[in-house]
């Protein structure tokens, strides 16, 4: 018997000991690292994607996290997240901040810190042309697709309480699952509804429609209660963007020349 | 019928991209980058197996010892884990080593490790039950002639015992080599995940990818199988008389 209150004693010692551990600053693990782990989609073109050639992961978020690195002077190591192990992940530790199109929502909040927004974005339906379906109310009683984890699933159940929500690991699943009649519809963000739209051989096929069902800010996810690193990486972002650095990334991956042309229209959060 | 013959050709239409992604379903982006695909699949097979043969074998014969204080932790430890769906000791190790451990972990490793810890139970009844399938008089004969318990054990009861145990330590070895697809799950990029991969940047060709994979997969179970069968034949010359 005291064996087994000494190990109960050690274990929740050794959790304390983990804990205080998690104080310390992420930049200064970080450089004494010598790399940044950042946590991007491998399955989001043009977010985060392996690339046929290269057969590394590459993107704008990618990118984004580059120009970070370089900014801390240290390497950078991608890790392939998914929507639902990406908050686990930076939460224990396995990545230093996420990239990798999550939605800036008060929910998460109580979990991990968001820098301010880098990307945003606003939910839609993307449907077959001849489907007639053009708005949210069309939906009653079908089923649509989405991905686990996501923003885009708990609102589509919001916006149209009468659907069946189907999720998939990746949204390019729930496309597949979409062309073979399994779901109607497919809802998230509208920039990864482009993307996969635009990669598919007959993009004439398919159309984006519907409402804004809910905006989708993207923000930077950082550990909790860290405000040294999340300032960095704030101003790290208003820095690219004053620099132009941030817009001639946004034009290589969402220019008039890509797959993926989406008009920069907005501007990022700039304190003075 | 021809038109059925049209719509099938039509379905599996997309061999090129298969073809030219082929090395990134065996290697992954080595040596540019990490290991994945079929090679990854096939290291965390081959390691998982060692480590839990090992492992299982030591756990297996704890569970037969006459000592409660090793006999009762290895029932406690082969019970729960068989109670538990893989994907759950998988899960439990990605996210629970780095709050014991106080670091993270990758997920490679914890992959492995869970696949070690889940299959070592298993082999563990299998050490149990073939040990317990060779006849009393074996060990009595053993003892007879003067050999310790210890002694008995390694010389006498087990060359014969691993022997009848090859047939179902395959068949273990074989649904883990399966199995290693769940580590998916925390991507790890094994085979499955590079068809994922693949498949989600060309939203083409699922069904040639997962063809191919499914090949890849059945190949590899069965160059086990095979190796299974010479070392059976191999190993029949320990086999007792009585057996036979």
């Amino acid at each position: 018997m005291k064996m087994w209150k000494m190990s109960v004693l050690l274990t929740v010692a050794s959790l304390f000991l983990v804990l205080s551990a998690a104080q310390a600053g992420k930049i200064d693990e970080i450089k004494a690292r010598g790399t940044l782990i950042a946590g991007v989609k491998d399955s989001q073109p043009p977010f985060g994607y392996v690339d046929e050639n290269s057969r590394q992961i590459v993107g704008f978020e990618p990118e984004l996290c580059a120009a970070l690195a370089a900014k801390l002077g240290v390497k950078l190591e991608l890790k392939p997240i998914t929507s639902s192990t990406r908050i686990p992940m930076l939460e224990q530790g396995a990545i230093d901040l996420i990239a990798g199109t999550l939605t800036h929502q008060i929910a998460r909040e109580e979990k991990i810190d968001f820098s301010i927004t880098y990307f945003p974005a606003a939910q839609k339906l993307l449907v077959k042309a001849d489907s007639g379906i053009t708005s949210v109310a069309d939906l009653a009683g079908k089923k649509v697709g989405s991905a686990k984890g996501s923003t885009s699933e708990q609102n589509i159940k919001k916006a149209q309480p009468e659907c069946t929500v189907v999720s998939f690991e990746t949204y390019p699943e729930a496309f597949l699952a979409m062309k073979q009649g399994k779901v109607v519809a497919v809802t998230t963000d509208a920039p990864i509804l482009l993307g996969i739209r635009n990669s598919d051989d007959n993009p004439a096929d398919w159309v984006i429609a519907g409402e804004d069902i809910a905006a989708e800010p993207y923000g930077i996810g950082v550990p909790e209660n860290d405000s040294k690193f999340r300032d960095f990486v704030n101003i790290s972002l208003m820095e690219m963007w004053k620099s132009g650095e941030y817009q001639a990334l946004y034009d290589k991956w969402f220019g008039e020349k890509t797959n993926f042309h989406i008009p920069l229209t907005w501007t990022m959060e700039l304190w003075p | 019928m021809d038109t059925f013959m049209t719509w099938l050709s039509g379905l599996f239409s997309n061999w090129g991209i298969v073809w030219k992604n082929f090395d990134y379903l065996l290697v992954g982006a080595y040596p540019q980058g990490p290991l994945g695909g079929l090679a990854m699949s096939i290291v965390m097979a081959v390691i998982g197996i060692f480590g839990a043969f090992w492992i299982g074998l030591a756990v297996g014969l704890m569970r037969l010892s006459s000592r409660r204080w090793l006999a009762w932790p290895a029932l406690v430890y082969i019970e729960i884990i068989r109670g538990t769906p893989l994907l759950m000791v998988i899960f439990w190790f990605y996210f629970f080593a780095p709050i014991l451990l106080g670091h993270a972990v990758p997920e490679t490793d914890s992959a492995i490790a869970a696949f070690i810890v889940f299959t070592s139970a298993y082999v563990a009844e299998i050490v149990r039950a073939g040990v317990l399938s060779l006849p009393k008089g074996q060990t009595e004969a053993a003892r007879g002639s003067g050999l310790s318990h210890t002694q008995a054990m390694i010389y006498v009861i087990l060359p014969q015992a691993l022997r009848n145990m090859i047939p179902s330590f395959v068949n273990q070895f074989v649904s883990l080599t399966k199995d290693t697809s769940l580590a998916m799950i925390i991507n790890v990029n094994e085979l499955t995940l590079s068809a994922r991969h693949i498949y989600t940047r060309t939203m083409k060709a699922p069904m040639e990818i997962f063809l191919t994979i499914a090949l890849l997969y059945f190949v590899i179970c069965w160059v086990l199988t095979a190796f299974s069968r010479k070392l059976e034949r191999g190993m029949s010359r320990y086999q007792s008389r009585e057996t036979l």
